[in-house]
C-alpha cells in the first residue's frame, strides 16, 4: 500500500451560522468559479450549529478575516492511502474502514489528531504539519510514502525527516468517551460532472444558504431526530456531495451520480450535543473534542472494522460523523453502545 | 455535452466514412467533389474532396468519448460513454444485421455513477470492451465489459439491492457485472490495449501509467508520472506508447518503462489530443487547445530503443489545414498522411493531407533522385533529347574521362576530338597548345632555347617584346593598284601568327595552306576573310564562288563576291557608302568583317577587331598584321581582361599557360566547372609555376576525387601517371616496403639499390628471366622470404599457373612488354597480406582464393580478410 502526501497546504475553518452572509461572495466563487478562483482543494460541510470550510492557501486568500471566521492555527496536509492496484482484498467494505487499522489506529496511539475528510472519490486524513514527522515515523513500515511535491511523487523516508521528529508528549491518554447521536435522516453520498455544476446552481445556492429559511411541513434543525447536515466539496475537479434524501429530491435527479444500487447511509454523530466548540480556541489549554483529541476517529473506525461494514467520515470544527449502510445501523448501534462499556479499544 | 470539444474518427473498415461527435453523433461519407454521390447538400472539404452527411444520432445524452466497434460487422456500431459512466452501444444509419439489432442501446452500467473518460474495444476479442472511469472512493476505475453478456440479476450483487428502473431491468439491456475490474480508489484518464497482447491493457491512472495483465489481474506494471492522458500506441511499433500532460508529450518504450524514453518539447498551451500516424512510421501529430495549427514530430530516425547517450533526432514542424480553431483530427487509417480536421466551432471539416518532408540525393553521375512519401523520383540526363539542352558538365567530363580526353600528349589538337568536337573554345584551347608544343619541339631541333619558354608565355608576351617591326604596303595581290593600307612586320608577330594557325613555319607569310585546310572543313566565309586579310582579293572571291556551288553552299555566297569584286578605295564612292552601312545586315560575321576591313581607314580596325563573333586567334592574327607597336599591345591587354573576364578559353592563346592563364581558366572553372580540361591544360604548362598555383592543385585534387567518385579508378591511375610525367614533383613516394622477417631491412630497397624505389618488386620474379631473377631470399641476411599461403612457395618464385588469366610468365624471357596481360600477370607476382591475419602471399593466388571464399586461406585462421576492406567489393566502374 501506499500512502501519499498530497501537495496542499490546507486551513480549517469555521464560519458561524449567523456570519454566512458575509461570506457567500467569497465561497460562491470557490465553488463555481473554479478557474478563476486557483483553489485545489475545497470543501464545505454544513451543521446545525456552523459551516466547516477546509481549504488550500490559495483559496483561504479569498475569505476575509472577520469575527464570524474562526482559524484553527495549523497547517494540515492531506494524505491519501492509494491501494497500488492490490484489488486482492476480500474485503467488501469501503471508505475509512479499510484504513482504520493500517492509518487511523497507528496514529491515534502515537497522540496525532487526524481529521478525516470522506469524498465520493476518496478518503483524506488530514494531518498537521508540524506533526508531520511522528506521522511518517509511525506509518512508513505498514506503507510506502510518497510526497508530491509540483505534480511528482518522491518517496519519502523517515531519516529525512527526523529533525522535526519528536513524539508527542502524553501516553495514550484517557479516552474521553463522547455520546453518539443517531439522527433518523437517511442520507447519500454523490458525484456530479463538474461542467454540470452550472446546471444545478440554483438549487446548491438555496441548500447551501438558505437551508434555515422556513419550509412548509419541515421542521428546524433543532429536531434531535433529523438534523441538518450538507457537504459540498470540490477537491482536484472532483465534486462530492453528501446530503440528506431531503435536499436530494432538490436537486434533477439524471445530473447527480451515485451507486446504481442507490445505497442510503446512517449517520452516527459522535458528541451528543454541540459542545460550544467555537469558543475554545481562545483557551488553548482547553482540549477540543474533534480537532485536538485523538482517537475519536479511532473510537468509531475500528469496530466498524472488526465487524467489516463500511464508512463515510467526515470532520467538522465541531463534530465527527461517520455514514454507515442503513441496512448495518442497527448492529453499528448495538455495537458501539457495546463497545462503550469495555473501556478497551 | 454543449460546449465540449468535438472529436472525429475514422471508419475501421470504410476508408470514406467517418464520425464527428459533439453534441450529437454524425455520419458522413467522403467523396470527390462533384462525384454524383456527393453532389446533393455536399460540404465541401477540400479543392478535391466533399462529404455528405449520411446519418444522425442524438439518441445518447451527455457523451464523454466514442469508440467505433473494431469488426467488419456490425459495421457501424459505436459504444458512448457517457458523463455518468455508463456506456451505451448504439449505431449510426440502417443495419439490417441481427447482431448489431441485439447489441443495439445495450447499457453497461457500473456501481457507482461517475464520468466515463474512456472507451477501447480489443483489437483481437472484440467483445471486450474497456472503459476508464473517474475515481471513486470504493470502486473500480477500469471496467472491461463482454458486450455479449446477458443482464443476469442473480449474477449480480444482492439483486434486492438494485433498485433500477424498472424500464431498464424488463428490457434486459443493462449490464451490470463487468468481466474485470481493475484500478480500484483511482482514476482512469485513457486506455488502450496493447498488440502484444490481447490481454495487456495500458492505462493513464491518476499520476500513473499502468499495465493491467488480465491474466493475472492482481499484478499490474506501473510507473508514476504526470504524463498519463491520450495513451497510444505506435502502430508501427507496439512498443513505442505516446502519452501527454498539459503541454508535454512523453514517449515510452514498453521494454524500458521506468521512464520516458523522450519528452518533447512543452508547448505553452495544453495538448487535447495526440496520434500516431498510421500510414507513415514515426510520425506524431499533437493538438493544443485554441490553436490552428496541428504539431507533427518525425521520429523515423530515432532510434528504437533509445540509447541512454545518444541525442534522438526529431525533426518537428508544423502544419496549418485552416485558418480557423481546430476541435480535433483523425489521421485517415490508409490514405497517406491523410488526416480530417474539424474545427472548434460550427463542425466545419477540412481534409487535409500532410505533405511529407521531401529528401534530396545527388549520384555521383548526375542523376538526381528525391523521396517523398512512398514515392520515389529520379531525375537523369535525358538520353535522346540530346540538342535541345546542352549536358551538365559532370555527364561531359565523364564520357571525355571514358574518351581519354587529354591523353593524346602527341596531336594536341585531337584532344578536342575526344572532348566530342564541338566546342569551339575547347577546339581553340587544344590548338593553340598544340600550336605552342609544335613550336617548342621546332625550336629545340634548331637548338633556339630563347625562344621556348616565351612561347608558353602567351601572344600578350610575346608582342610585348616584339623589336624590328617593319612596316610596308603591299600591292592587291592580282591587281597593280597600290594599296594605304600599312602591314607589319616582326619574328615575334611572325611566331604570332604561327601560334594562331595561319601560317605554318618558316619565315614567309603563307597562308595558303590554311586556307586550304579552311576550304576543306567548308569554313567558306572564314577562309575568305583570311585571303582579304592577306590582301588577297581575287582569291576571296574565288573561294566564295567555290563555297557557293559547293553542295549544300549557300547561293548568297556569290552576291557577296560580287559585291567584294565592285571593291574601290574611292573615299566617297557609292559603294563605300553602301556596303559600311548595309554590311551590319550581314549574318555571318566573316562577311560582316570582311566589309569592314574594306571600308575602313587605315589603321582603325575597330569594326574587325571587336567583332566579338570572329573568333579570338583570327582578330589576334588580324591585329599582328594591321596594327602599329603601339596599338597592339594596348589592343592585346584589352582584349585578355575581356577573355579573362568571361572565362574564354580562347583567351589562352593570349595569357598562354602563365598566371595570367590560371585567372582565365579560373573565371571559366567558375563558369562551367570543368575541372578535367583545367587540370590537362595547366599540365602541359609545366615547365612553368602554374602547376604549382593553389588552384591548380585544386583543380587536379578535384578531378582526381571525381574520377574517384564514378569509381573511373584505372582513369585516376593513367591521370597520376600522366601528371607524374609532365609534373615529376607530384609523383608519389614508395608508401609500401616489404621487410625481411629477420633482419628487418627492406628487402626491396636492398638488394636492387635503384633510385626508383617502386620498381623494386619487379626484381622478384617479374623482369628478366625467372631463373636469373628469382630472389627467394632476404638480400639482406639471405634467409627465406615467407611462403604464399596457397602454393607453398617462398615468395619472389614467379606464379607459374595464374587461374585468372591463363598466362605464364616464364615465357617472357625477353625485354618486358608492358602489355595489359603482362602488366597483369606482373601483379599476379606482388606481395599481399592482410593486415589483421598477417597471411598473405602472391597478389594472384590471393586473389583467385577470394573470388570464391570469405575466410583467409591459411587453415585454422578465420580471419575474413576481404570483408575487412571495405573497398575490396567495389568494382571499377571503368574496367575494361
Amino acid at each position: 500500500m501506499d500512502l501519499h502526501i498530497l501537495d496542499h497546504r490546507l486551513r480549517v475553518t469555521s464560519i458561524c451560522k449567523n456570519g454566512l452572509v458575509n461570506f457567500t461572495h467569497p465561497l460562491i466563487k470557490l465553488i463555481f468559479l473554479r478557474n478563476r478562483a486557483r483553489c485545489k482543494f475545497f470543501s464545505l460541510t454544513e451543521t446545525p450549529e456552523n459551516y466547516t470550510v477546509v481549504l488550500d492557501e490559495e483559496g483561504f486568500k479569498e475569505l476575509q478575516p472577520s469575527e464570524h471566521l474562526l482559524v484553527e492555527s495549523s497547517v494540515w496536509l492531506p494524505l491519501n492511502v492509494v491501494s497500488n492496484g492490490n484489488s486482492s482484498s476480500s474485503s467488501q467494505a469501503v471508505g475509512v474502514t479499510k484504513i482504520a487499522k493500517s492509518v487511523i489506529a497507528p496514529l491515534a496511539q502515537q497522540h496525532v489528531s487526524v481529521f478525516m475528510l470522506s469524498t465520493y472519490q476518496t478518503d483524506f486524513i488530514l494531518v498537521r504539519e508540524k506533526d508531520l514527522a511522528v506521522v511518517i515515523n509511525t506509518l512508513e513500515e505498514e506503507f510506502n510514502i510518497y510526497r508530491e511535491v509540483g505534480g511528482e511523487y518522491s518517496a519519502v523516508l523517515s531519516q529525512d525527516v527526523h529533525n522535526g521528529f519528536q513524539k508527542n508528549g502524553k501516553e495514550a491518554p484517557q479516552l474521553t468517551v463522547h455520546p453518539l447521536l443517531i439522527p433518523q435522516n437517511q442520507f447519500c453520498v454523490m458525484s456530479l460532472d463538474p461542467d454540470t455544476l452550472p446546471a444545478i446552481a440554483t438549487t446548491l445556492i438555496d441548500v447551501l444558504f438558505y437551508s434555515d429559511s422556513p419550509k412548509e411541513g419541515a421542521l428546524p434543525s433543532q429536531d434531535l431526530d433529523c438534523i441538518k447536515f450538507f457537504s459540498f466539496s470540490l477537491i482536484d475537479g472532483y465534486v462530492s456531495l453528501v446530503m440528506d434524501t431531503e435536499a436530494q429530491r432538490q436537486f434533477p435527479a439524471d445530473l447527480l451520480f451515485t451507486s446504481s444500487s442507490r445505497e442510503l447511509w446512517r449517520m452516527v454523530r459522535i458528541g451528543g450535543q454541540p459542545l460550544g466548540f467555537g469558543k475554545l480556541p481562545f483557551n488553548p489549554s482547553s482540549e477540543r473534542p474533534t480537532i485536538n483529541e485523538c482517537g475519536i476517529v479511532a473510537q468509531i473506525s475500528q469496530p466498524l472494522a472488526d465487524n467489516d461494514i463500511s464508512a463515510y467520515y467526515i470532520s467538522t470544527f465541531s463534530f465527527d460523523h461517520a455514514l454507515v449502510p442503513e441496512e448495518d445501523i442497527v448492529s453499528v448501534t448495538e455495537m458501539l453502545r457495546q463497545h462503550r462499556k469495555e473501556p478497551a479499544c | 455535452m454543449s460546449g465540449s470539444k468535438p472529436d472525429i474518427l475514422w471508419s475501421p473498415h470504410h476508408a470514406d466514412r467517418y464520425v464527428i461527435c459533439d453534441s450529437e453523433l454524425g455520419l458522413y461519407r467522403i467523396g470527390p467533389v462533384g462525384c454524383s454521390e456527393t453532389k446533393a447538400g455536399a460540404l465541401p472539404l477540400s479543392v478535391e474532396t466533399a462529404a455528405t452527411l449520411l446519418a444522425i444520432n442524438s439518441d445518447t445524452p451527455y457523451m464523454k468519448c466514442v469508440a467505433w466497434y473494431p469488426k467488419h460487422e456490425p459495421e457501424c456500431l459505436l459504444a458512448v460513454g457517457q458523463a455518468n459512466g455508463r456506456v451505451v452501444l448504439t449505431s449510426l444509419g440502417q443495419s439490417h444485421n441481427s447482431k448489431c439489432k441485439e447489441l443495439m442501446g445495450k447499457e453497461f452500467v457500473p456501481k457507482h455513477a461517475r464520468q466515463c473518460n474512456t472507451l477501447a474495444w480489443n483489437p483481437v476479442d472484440s467483445n471486450w470492451l474497456a472503459a476508464g472511469l473517474d475515481k471513486h472512493r470504493a470502486d473500480f476505475s477500469v471496467l472491461i465489459w463482454d458486450i455479449s453478456s446477458k443482464f443476469s440479476p442473480e449474477a449480480s450483487v444482492a439483486a434486492e439491492k438494485i433498485r433500477l428502473s424498472s424500464g431498464d431491468t424488463d428490457s434486459g439491456l443493462v449490464v451490470t457485472k463487468p468481466l474485470y475490474e481493475l484500478g480500484q480508489n483511482d482514476a482512469c484518464l485513457s486506455l488502450c490495449w496493447l498488440p502484444r497482447d490481447q490481454k495487456l491493457l495500458l492505462a493513464g491512472m491518476h499520476r500513473n501509467l499502468a499495465i493491467f495483465d488480465l491474466r493475472n489481474t492482481s499484478q499490474k506494471t506501473f510507473v508514476n508520472t504526470k504524463a498519463i492522458q491520450g495513451v497510444t500506441v505506435d502502430p508501427h511499433f507496439p512498443d513505442r506508447v505516446a502519452s501527454f500532460f498539459e503541454g508535454q508529450v512523453a514517449i515510452w518504450d514498453l521494454r524500458k518503462f521506468e521512464k520516458p524514453v523522450l519528452t518533447l518539447t512543452e508547448q505553452p498551451k495544453p495538448l487535447t489530443k495526440v496520434a500516431w500516424c498510421p500510414t507513415r512510421m514515426g510520425l506524431l501529430a499533437t493538438l493544443t487547445r485554441d490553436s490552428n495549427i496541428i504539431r507533427l514530430y518525425d521520429m523515423q530516425h530515432t532510434p528504437t530503443p533509445i540509447g541512454d547517450e545518444t541525442e534522438p533526432t526529431i525533426i518537428e514542424r508544423s502544419v496549418q489545414p485552416s485558418n480557423s480553431l481546430i476541435g480535433s483530427f483523425a489521421w485517415h487509417p490508409t490514405s497517406q498522411n491523410r488526416m480530417v480536421v474539424v474545427s472548434a466551432a460550427n463542425r466545419v471539416m477540412t481534409d487535409f493531407t500532410v505533405f511529407e518532408r521531401i529528401s534530396l540525393a545527388w549520384s555521383s553521375t548526375t542523376s538526381l533522385m528525391w523521396a517523398c512519401g512512398r514515392h520515389l523520383y529520379e531525375c537523369a540526363e535525358g538520353v535522346g533529347g540530346e540538342g535541345t539542352v546542352e549536358k551538365d558538365i559532370a555527364t561531359k567530363m565523364r564520357q571525355r574521362a571514358q574518351s581519354r580526353y587529354g591523353h593524346d600528349t602527341v596531336q594536341v589538337w585531337k584532344n578536342h576530338l575526344l572532348a566530342g568536337g564541338d566546342d569551339p573554345q575547347l577546339k581553340s584551347l587544344w590548338y593553340t597548345l598544340f600550336f605552342m608544343k609544335q613550336y617548342t619541339e621546332d625550336v629545340e631541333q634548331k637548338q633556339q632555347g630563347s625562344k621556348q619558354a616565351l612561347v608558353y608565355s602567351g601572344i600578350k608576351n610575346i608582342v610585348k617584346s616584339s623589336s624590328g617591326t617593319t612596316e610596308n604596303r603591299r600591292c592587291w595581290s592580282g591587281s597593280d593598284r597600290q594599296t594605304d593600307v600599312p602591314r607589319f612586320h616582326s619574328e615575334e608577330r611572325s611566331l604570332a601568327l604561327r601560334l594562331c594557325g595561319w601560317i605554318n613555319r618558316g619565315p614567309d607569310i603563307n597562308v595558303e595552306p590554311f586556307l586550304r585546310s579552311l576550304e576543306g572543313e567548308g569554313e567558306w566565309e572564314r577562309a575568305a576573310a583570311v585571303a582579304l586579310f592577306n590582301l588577297d582579293i581575287r582569291r576571296a572571291i574565288q573561294i566564295l564562288n567555290k563555297g557557293a556551288s559547293a553542295e549544300r553552299g549557300d547561293l548568297n555566297l556569290n552576291v557577296v563576291a560580287m559585291a567584294l569584286s565592285g571593291y574601290t578605295d574611292e573615299k566617297s564612292s557609292l559603294w563605300r557608302e553602301m556596303c559600311s552601312s548595309l554590311r551590319l545586315q550581314l549574318k555571318n560575321p566573316y562577311l560582316c568583317v570582311m566589309f569592314a576591313f574594306l571600308t575602313s581607314e587605315p589603321g582603325t580596325y575597330d569594326g574587325v577587331l571587336y567583332e566579338s563573333s570572329v573568333a579570338v586567334t583570327d582578330r589576334v592574327a588580324f591585329a599582328c598584321m594591321f596594327l602599329n607597336d603601339s596599338q597592339l599591345p594596348r589592343y592585346m591587354e584589352k582584349l585578355t581582361s575581356e577573355m579573362k573576364e568571361v572565362g574564354n578559353l580562347e583567351g589562352i592563346l593570349l595569357t598562354g599557360l602563365t598566371k595570367d592563364g590560371v585567372d582565365l581558366m579560373e573565371s571559366y572553372v567558375d563558369r562551367t566547372g570543368d575541372v578535367q580540361t583545367a587540370s590537362f591544360c595547366m599540365l602541359k604548362g609545366s615547365p612553368g609555376e602554374v602547376v604549382k598555383d593553389p588552384r591548380v592543385q585544386c583543380w587536379i585534387e578535384n578531378y582526381r576525387n571525381l574520377l574517384d567518385a564514378w569509381r573511373f579508378w584505372h582513369k585516376r591511375a593513367e591521370f597520376d601517371i600522366h601528371r607524374s610525367k609532365l609534373d615529376p614533383s607530384s609523383k608519389p613516394l614508395a608508401q609500401v616496403f616489404v621487410s625481411c622477417n629477420f633482419c628487418g631491412k627492406s628487402i626491396s630497397y636492398s638488394c636492387s639499390a635503384m633510385p626508383h624505389q617502386g620498381r623494386g618488386f619487379s626484381q622478384y620474379g617479374v623482369s628478366g628471366s625467372p631463373t636469373k631473377s628469382k630472389v627467394t631470399s632476404c638480400p639482406g641476411c639471405r634467409k627465406p622470404l615467407p611462403r604464399c599461403a596457397l602454393c607453398l612457395m617462398n615468395m619472389g618464385t614467379p606464379v607459374s599457373n595464374c587461374p585468372g588469366t591463363g598466362h605464364g610468365t616464364g615465357k617472357s624471357d625477353e625485354k618486358v612488354d608492358l602489355t595489359r596481360e603482362n602488366k597483369l600477370a606482373q601483379f599476379n607476382n606482388w606481395f599481399t597480406w592482410c593486415h589483421n591475419c598477417r597471411h598473405g602471399g602472391h597478389a594472384g593466388h590471393i586473389l583467385s582464393w577470394f573470388r570464391d571464399h570469405t575466410e583467409c586461406p591459411v587453415s585454422a585462421c578465420t580471419c575474413k580478410c576481404m570483408q575487412l576492406d571495405t573497398t575490396g567489393n567495389l568494382v571499377p566502374s571503368d574496367s575494361h
